[in-house]
């Protein structure tokens, strides 16, 4: 008999990955426990506010969340992400976080801190979560509050994550490049590696609004970067860049080869999407990613099963073509594509269509192309 | 929780983890602190382990689930009781497993 009964695995090395590399298998899910938010950020493509009673009453409730993370688990989903909206604005928080963690699952939670208490730390000290993730807005009170439009809410993020930190509790924190923050990045990333060990990264794309309100979608195409400043945050992060350089190995044509035709790709969806992951919003309705809130892609897991939408329903929608000339010909062949915020969930937010480019996200892919070539 | 096992006395997964069988692995999963400090690791076992933790189900005493591995695994030396009290005191000292009341 072997010795070693007990395998500690880091898991990056679980064989499980290699298993799920031979084909398409569960392995995590976003549940977005709300779409309310005590926070109004100027850039948020889903909240709703926190007092929006019908939009409460509409939310799954904690035996449809249990139900839901049973038949994940039953799949072989290993980890659950908490969402919002703020999953913490929810007074049975700690019944629906239990509801997931007691099939097994392990859970990361996104929330942006301002409502951490002690009885929280509490809470996730005897039941650890495998992280948090917490976004910084600013690193200033006006800053912060210029993003959240949230008098008080600077102070409140500091209170809730100095307990979170103080508890022990696994953080990591990110933050959104945004016009209104963009000159304080570098002291967000500089506080957010002084409070966490390994992780701090930034993300410069803002989805446009669920509910298509065009004056919120107005403030969020303000608080865009443009395509060069974003080359330029890209390039200022080495891990960042390292990595659409890697993925540009194999995207940018040679230069004896450039010019040359990129095979026509009818398939919109090109991302893996729906391959080994899952979202539920907070009403029940399964899609394929985070941002794709077309209705033909969405699925009822109040009136369906789980295992109905993964094996059934996913497979059939994700199959979608088009026959859009202008698709086939800009982003069907683009070579620089993999660099390209495109994707059908987005094209549908800008444009109304899940085919149509979008010339914001060509001029970025551009800028980002220019930004390799150059070295 | 610590102290010694007792071959006389019958074991069973503690209601603080889950155990799952995750695309042919086994998988512990501490549902508390405490039992692991697993930031950046998942909990295994292996065939033997498997063969073990099948058999802590609380319905008959640790000495009897020794004879049966012994008599599976064809132990003529006496290893298979070492490395299951070994096994089983591990699993107990992580609060993996309690005592059947």
């Amino acid at each position: 008999m072997a010795k070693e009964f007990v395998v500690r695995r880091p898991l990056p090395e679980f064989g499980l990955w290699e298993k799920m590399a031979d084909g398409r298998a569960v392995f995590s899910f976003d549940l977005e426990a709300t779409a309310r938010c005590n926070l109004d950020c100027r850039h948020c493509y889903i909240n709703r506010p926190a007092g929006d009673r019908a939009a409460r009453k509409r939310e799954l409730g904690v035996d449809e969340i249990g139900r839901i993370g049973a038949e994940a688990a039953a799949l072989g989903a290993v980890w659950c992400l908490l969402t919002g909206g703020e999953p913490l604005l929810r007074p049975d928080f700690f019944d629906l976080y239990q509801a997931l963690l007691s099939k097994g699952l392990l859970i990361s939670l996104f929330t942006n801190a301002t409502l951490v208490s002690d009885e929280h730390v509490r809470f996730f000290k005897k039941f650890p979560p495998r992280d948090i993730e917490v976004t910084v807005y600013g690193v200033t009170r006006e800053t912060y509050e210029r993003v959240t439009r949230t008098p008080g809410s600077f102070d409140a993020f500091l209170r809730g994550l100095d307990r979170l930190l103080a508890g022990g509790i696994t953080v990591r924190l990110k933050a959104m490049a945004l016009r209104s923050n963009k000159h304080e990045l570098a002291a967000i990333g500089d506080f957010c590696r002084a409070r966490t060990k390994d992780y701090y990264r930034f993300d410069p794309q803002l989805h446009l609004r669920f509910d298509r309100d065009e004056s919120r979608n107005t403030l969020i195409r303000a608080e865009r970067l443009s395509p060069r400043e974003v080359v330029r945050l890209e390039r200022a992060d080495p891990e960042r860049f390292g990595a659409l350089e890697a993925a540009c190995d194999e995207i940018l044509p040679a230069p004896a080869a450039e010019g040359a035709r990129v095979p026509e790709c009818r398939h919109i969806f090109r991302c893996g999407v729906g391959q080994r992951s899952f979202v539920v919003g907070p009403e029940g309705h399964l899609r394929p990613c985070l941002s794709l809130s077309h209705p033909d892609f969405l699925y009822d897991l109040r009136t369906g099963s789980l295992a109905a939408a993964w094996t059934g329903f996913l497979p059939a929608v994700l199959r979608r073509e088009s026959d859009k000339r202008e698709y086939l010909e800009k982003c069907g062949r683009c070579p620089i594509v993999n660099l390209c915020l495109w994707c059908p969930a987005h094209a549908y937010l800008e444009t109304g269509e899940l085919d149509l480019p979008v010339e914001e996200f060509c001029r970025v892919a551009e800028a980002r192309a220019e930004g390799l070539k150059s070295g | 929780m610590t102290g010694k096992i007792e071959l006389g006395r019958a074991y069973r997964p503690s209601d603080d983890v889950v155990v799952r069988e995750i695309e042919g692995e086994i998988v512990i999963v501490p549902l508390t602190s405490g039992i692991g400090d697993l930031e950046d690791e998942l909990l295994t076992l292996n065939e033997t382990g498997r063969a073990i933790w099948a058999r802590l189900d609380g319905s008959r005493p640790l000495a009897a689930v020794v004879a049966e591995l012994e008599s599976e695994y064809e132990d003529a030396e006496g290893e298979v009781r070492v490395d299951v009290v070994g096994f089983v005191q591990e699993l107990y000292d992580r609060r993996m497993i309690v005592e059947k009341s």
